[in-house]
């Protein structure tokens, strides 16, 4: 093939233009790849939250922070326009865990198994087992999302430590790339006990254990807007904050947005300098062979025919770096996910999409940078260029 | 009949913004279709900028004067597109010059068989004709070797074969035989001799040597940008070619 033959002839430089867009397309694709398990996540919490009202105490966020009582459920669903409400309590599993962590910490999820069927709209599907009934209350039964039971390394009737407490686990949930992967459900009865122990004594002795919650879930009935409900669980229930899903996208997702682009943004930045290496490569090489262009003019090339020749050079380094760079951001992404799986730290998701337009973008990077030198070249005086020293 | 005429041919080239060399200053030629003609003249007489424009590499200056004209074959090309003058440069003429020129990352025959692509020829059409073109010059052999692997007489000989490849009405050659020794211009000489003759292609040699001069049927004689002398085609004055220009046998 001809066009290795002219990229043979400074094989160092042609190397390092070519390690210049595979650094930037590396960046990309990690980069983008982790905005996409992000996107994933909060998509997720969108299309969960987005048909319910939740409640928690006041200052608290999606239905954690600080005890509420069982007993607001009925309150709630007392209101009118609300179709359910049910009690909900929700913990992170171990205290440390999260302060260094992207996306959703590992959490235990406490509640009713079965209690708002018909209501429901988020599916779960699962791998393995079954999901929690309402049968379960009073056992100490585990629903491991798909992170977790990896981290834990766990299977249908084995038994998992949650909080110094042992349990069996009874199902395996499929990845969802959301905050179920990393969730551990229990019955509420069990996740009550369990957030007993984490109050300090002087509180949790005022408190009869199977009245706690750290959240409501509230149902609209059909054709009701959630934040209507949202309106009146603030005028008549205080020291509670309702958040719909509008509320969530409002601050979650502009949130993650700027996060994105500042990703994203990364990449594209080091990909931009790859880019003006190509077109160094490749104006250095057109000024190389000068006379060899100027022959080629001579002889009847026309200026199409050599800016092809140049352009498809160029385009050439493009596609190699862009195809080194995703195998080397394929590498880093599965390590990464490999190894955060330990700790049920899922950074990546590289999706075909990523790939496919990464290598594409620096196909097409490398053809414009290309394209610069090779006018040049094409508007170049055959008869000059052929004198050329 | 003249297969190249051109009348009022100039050409100032512009070196910087105060400084403009008038390279040629209204050339008047002709050349007969099967000639080999010489262009003669010391540095900066004008012959290669003559030859660049017979070979449609620049075109004549448009303004100052009367109007160019430069017919190939009856057909005017003094003002046509770079895209056409290109197309005809590549079907229609061969041209050799004095650095050889070759492709280096190319071997031989690709070397010649790009004349053919650019004229549109392709696949086993084009490599028969190249490989011909290189049993022409005596390279059949050396079909597979880089330029570097080749001698400069061998360089120059592959440099012809992808003139002649696509077996052009004319070869336009300038200092072909500068860097090399007097043998291996004897051999380029025969060659463009053979194809002159058993091809009837015509030959235009832009050179300062005089032995090259002496090979050919005339010699057009220039000096500070026109032509002082048309010369006279020997082998219509002798009518006895054979005779008339001493030939070095090919050592091919």
């Amino acid at each position: 093939m001809r066009l290795l033959r002219d990229l043979g002839r400074r094989k160092l430089r042609s190397a390092l233009t070519i390690t210049g867009i595979t650094i930037g397309i590396m960046a990309l694709v990690v980069f983008g790849s982790m905005a996409n398990k992000i996107d994933a996540l909060v998509k997720g919490g969108s299309t969960y939250y987005q048909d319910k009202v939740t409640v928690s105490a006041k200052g608290g966020y999606m239905g954690l922070g600080g005890v509420l009582s069982t007993k607001m459920a009925d309150q709630i669903e007392a209101l009118d326009g609300v179709a359910l409400a049910v009690p909900t309590v929700d913990m992170l599993q171990s205290d440390d865990s999260g302060a260094v962590n992207m996306g959703v910490p590992p959490m235990i999820d406490g509640f009713v198994g079965g209690a708002t069927a018909g209501y429901e709209t988020f599916k779960l599907s699962y791998a393995t087992g079954r999901g929690l009934t309402a049968a379960d209350e009073g056992q100490n039964v585990v629903v491991l999302g798909s992170d977790l039971a990896h981290q834990f390394n766990a299977r249908v009737g084995d038994t998992v430590t949650l909080r110094a407490v042992k349990f069996q686990v009874v199902g395996i949930l499929e990845p969802t790339l959301t905050a179920p992967d990393n969730a551990a459900e229990v019955p509420l009865a069990a996740a009550q006990q369990l957030f007993m122990k984490t109050l300090p004594s002087i509180v949790a002795d005022k408190l009869s254990g199977g009245e706690i919650a750290t959240g409501i879930v509230a149902y609209p009935k059909a054709g009701v807007d959630p934040q209507k409900i949202a309106d009146e669980i603030n005028a008549s229930i205080s020291g509670v904050t309702p958040m719909t899903g509008k509320d969530f996208d409002k601050q979650i997702g502009s949130a993650t947005s700027m996060l994105n682009a500042i990703l994203i943004g990364i990449g594209l930045i080091s990909l931009l300098v790859g880019g003006l290496s190509v077109i160094n490569t490749t104006a250095m090489s057109v000024a190389e062979r000068t006379r060899e262009i100027g022959i080629k003019r001579a002889i009847g090339a026309s200026r199409w025919r050599i800016r092809r020749e140049i352009v498809a050079e160029s385009a050439f380094i493009g596609l190699v770096g862009g195809l080194l760079g995703l195998a080397l951001g394929y590498a880093i992404t599965t390590l990464g996910n490999d190894a955060g799986r330990e700790s049920a730290t899922i950074l990546f998701d590289l999706t075909f999409g990523t790939a496919f337009s990464s290598v594409a973008f620096a196909t097409i990077l490398g053809a414009l940078a290309g394209f610069i030198p090779a006018w040049g070249a094409s508007r170049m005086d055959p008869v000059t260029a052929l004198r050329y020293e | 009949m003249a297969i190249l005429e051109g009348r009022n041919l100039r050409k100032t080239y512009r070196l910087s913004r105060k400084n403009t060399v008038e390279a040629l200053k209204g050339v008047e030629v002709s050349i007969e279709k099967g000639e080999m003609v010489a262009i003669m003249g010391p540095s900066g007489s004008g012959k290669s900028t003559l030859m660049h424009i017979l070979g449609l590499l620049h075109a004549p200056d448009p303004n100052h004067g009367p109007a160019p004209e430069l017919y190939l074959s009856g057909e005017n090309v003094a003002t046509l597109s770079d895209n056409a003058r290109t197309r005809i440069r590549a079907r229609r003429m061969g041209f050799v010059f004095q650095d050889f020129n070759l492709v280096p990352t190319l071997t031989a025959l690709e070397n010649v068989l790009l004349a053919s692509t650019y004229a549109g020829i392709r696949g086993k059409q084009a490599r028969q004709a190249g490989l011909e073109a290189l049993t022409l010059v005596g390279l059949a052999d050396r079909a597979d070797h880089k330029p570097a692997e080749l001698s400069g007489g061998e360089q120059q000989r592959v440099a012809i074969a992808r003139a002649l490849v696509n077996k052009p009405e004319i070869i336009l050659a300038d200092e072909p035989t500068g860097n090399l020794d007097s043998d291996r211009s004897a051999e380029v000489l025969a060659l463009f001799r053979q194809f002159n003759r058993e091809h009837g292609q015509t030959v235009v040699v832009v050179t300062h040597d005089s032995e090259v001069g002496e090979a050919c049927d005339r010699v057009i004689r220039m000096r500070d940008g026109r032509i002082r002398d048309h010369g006279q085609n020997v082998a219509q004055v002798a009518d006895a070619p054979a005779t008339a220009t001493p030939l070095v046998a090919v050592p091919v």
